[in-house]
């Protein structure tokens, strides 16, 4: 049990050469290490954004719940950072590893040592675009713009003006969630895009970028359609200092403010991409796989569920107000999940299991 | 100043009259070419309602680029600014989530953050003498990193609603943050004119050795200017923060590049001395009104961005071209 003590101390201090060192030491050669009761994961995650701060509750509530310990490294949006944190793990010869990437198309070499030290890498909630991972939980970008694009055309009845908010142009979020926009309103023609622009995620950018589409285009402007919630919030101030507190707006994830807004009607909806979940069933699934278990399918895709007024309650239940209650029971949710492959059902109303 | 009296020698509206004004106002005639260009091409560009748009979108740049103008002039440079925003905004939204019912503390927090921030650069560049771009470079890491300590690493959401009402707040139709940019340009534009404290700004940055000898505490006056920068910039992120009701740990990012920019197209010389208040708020209005035109004309942001960049490089060339036919 030694080994355990010094890879928690290791695991408190955080850093990536004294976890290395330690384990090499003492845990990489351990016959225990693989089938024994406890295993190791190593997670490297892009930065400490709000969902991954979310997500890391959900980690660590079913790592401690299914004997897993956790080797924890934020790679602060640097891809080589995270390279190096990925050969590390690789190094200290842990049990799986899960990567939530910086950016796409990256870590090459890293997935092929992995794959050739028979370490199964998973990436979670953005893809490495790399065929050799064995296995990922990825969110359906593009099912999210089209359900929150559908979301608009039924709110207008099929006709209308709108502008659209985009994320960082060029990032697997814009590019996948634009295409499930533009498909949807493609099949509706008597929908028509006014502007289409990027306001960088932020709430603050996308005021700004609103409040001069107001200027150009003033109440011919029918709805927004914002590709994440914050910027959908910052439309929402926008349209209120207008004067056009009516107007739709719809957005993506389901942040805490983004769900309250679903709730008082200033959106008319958002979709769910519940970090508790995704990362904890990434973990999840990582650890059956390096344990040799069962599982559905090594590729499971998460399908944000639509969040309207029938159901926010509930969800603002899971992520704000019942937290507690919701971690209580995440790892029976999860290893349910894992068996059906529909990692996102948590038991939302118009929600299949 | 010798420039002033043989404008003034030479008659009025005769060829040489208005070359000289030409070259004097070049900013303010491109400035009236991209308004003009704008209102041709879009009839919703002129109106008042727009107007207002563009005073509430340069609010938050105009108290930092303010406090940049006094920094520059003492030959110095503030690259933290944008960071010190993002500082003070979370210092602010936590103070609020904390205690929601004592909002004005939220704002004292969110200011005193700020000034704090600034006074430590102004410390380590007049007493440690280290140079202004290194310290303050140090400063937008760390202030940057201790937004996100604040927050967890996460924004802080859920905010009282009231928390809304510092940015939200008009008086006579005005926002308070757009208020509080014209009662600062007006303030600091007077200060730099007729105070003597304007003029010992002016004498640093022109040479800070004869300064010094003439009995200017050249160390006091730096370390008001970036008490200044960081204080404003603490005002501007509880605005920024108000407005959107949340504390970002991004929030800011870049704008100290803005504000600097402003200062420059403004007509300030980055090796100090040179420059006025009046040429910075030129020079703010020049970006936002670009950012607003462009918005309305629907160009994308990434042309908006080569646009904005030609711009810049456009102005300072001639500006620089302009003083040169001055002297």
């Amino acid at each position: 049990m030694k080994h355990r003590s010094i890879i928690r101390a290791a695991v408190a201090v955080g850093a990536v050469t004294a976890t290395a060192v330690s384990l090499a030491g003492c845990g990489a050669g351990d016959p225990n290490a693989g089938d024994g009761d406890t295993i190791t994961i190593g997670v490297s995650v892009y930065d400490m954004s709000s969902f991954i701060t979310e997500g890391k509750e959900g980690i660590d509530r079913y790592a401690a719940e299914n004997d897993i310990e956790i080797l924890w490294n934020s790679a602060s949006m640097d891809v080589p950072t995270q390279a190096d944190q990925i050969d590390q793990y690789i190094q200290a010869g842990v049990d799986a590893i899960v990567v939530v990437p910086v950016q796409q198309d990256t870590l090459q070499p890293q997935v092929s040592a992995a794959a050739a030290a028979d370490i199964p890498l998973l990436d979670v909630n953005a893809t490495l675009n790399n065929d050799e991972v064995a296995g990922s939980v990825q969110p359906d970008d593009v099912a999210a713009g089209a359900q929150e694009a559908q979301m608009m055309v039924d709110e207008l009845g099929g006709k209308g003006n709108v502008v659209v908010l985009q994320g960082p142009l060029g990032g697997s979020g814009e590019i996948n969630r634009g295409a499930g926009i533009d498909q949807v309103l493609e099949e509706n023609p008597d929908m028509k895009v006014l502007a289409k622009d990027t306001a960088n995620w932020s709430r603050e950018e996308a005021i700004n970028k609103t409040s001069n589409w107001i200027s150009a285009f003033g109440k011919d402007i029918d709805g927004v359609i914002s590709q994440n919630d914050d910027m959908g919030l910052g439309a929402k101030q926008a349209l209120t200092e207008a004067g056009m507190k009516d107007v739709p707006v719809v957005g993506i994830d389901g942040i805490e403010d983004g769900l309250n807004a679903v709730k008082s009607g200033d959106f008319i909806g958002t979709s769910l991409q519940n970090g508790t979940v995704q990362l904890a069933s990434g973990v999840a699934l990582a650890a059956r796989i390096a344990r040799g278990e069962e599982v559905s399918d090594n590729h499971l895709v998460y399908t944000m569920p639509a969040i309207t007024t029938e159901n926010v309650d509930d969800a603002i239940k899971h992520v704000v107000s019942e937290r507690d209650a919701f971690l209580d029971g995440l790892t029976e949710l999860t290893d349910a999940n894992l068996d059906t492959g529909n990692v996102a059902y948590e038991g939302l109303p118009g929600q299949e299991q | 100043m010798s420039t002033d009296t043989a404008v003034e020698r030479r008659r009025p509206f005769s060829a040489k009259w208005l070359q000289d004004m030409a070259i004097r106002y070049a900013m303010v005639l491109v400035l009236i070419v991209v308004i003009a260009f704008f209102a041709y091409r879009s009839a919703r560009f002129a109106t008042p309602d727009n107007v207002v748009t563009i005073l509430i979108a340069a609010a938050p740049f105009a108290l930092i680029a303010l406090g940049q103008t006094l920094v520059i002039l003492t030959g110095g440079i503030d690259l933290s600014v944008g960071s010190v925003i993002a500082l003070s905004a979370m210092a602010g939204a936590y103070t609020a989530k904390a205690m929601p019912d004592q909002l004005w503390l939220a704002l004292i927090v969110a200011i005193a953050i700020g000034a704090l921030a600034g006074a430590i650069n102004g410390l380590v560049v007049s007493v440690l003498d280290v140079p202004p771009f290194i310290a303050t470079l140090g400063m937008l890491t760390l202030a940057s990193g201790l937004a996100f300590v604040i927050g967890g690493g996460a924004p802080i959401n859920g905010l009282p609603a009231n928390f809304s009402q510092f940015a939200n707040t008009q008086v006579l139709g005005l926002t308070i943050p757009v208020i509080l940019m014209i009662i600062g340009i007006v303030g600091f534009g007077v200060m730099m004119r007729r105070t003597k404290f304007g003029m010992h700004v002016y004498a640093v940055g022109g040479n800070e050795q004869a300064s010094r000898i003439a009995g200017i505490k050249t160390g006091r006056v730096k370390f008001l200017v970036y008490t200044i920068s960081g204080a404003l910039a603490g005002i501007s992120g509880i605005m920024l923060a108000s407005r959107t009701i949340n504390g970002s740990p991004s929030l800011g990012v870049g704008y100290e590049l803005d504000a600097i920019a402003a200062v420059v197209i403004g007509g300030a010389s980055l090796m100090g001395g040179r420059g006025t208040i009046w040429g910075t708020a030129l020079g703010l209005l020049m970006i936002q009104t670009l950012n607003n035109g462009l918005d309305i004309l629907t160009v994308p942001s990434y042309w908006q961005d080569v646009v904005k960049g030609l711009l810049i490089v456009a102005a300072v060339s001639v500006d620089v071209w302009a003083a040169k036919r001055r002297e």
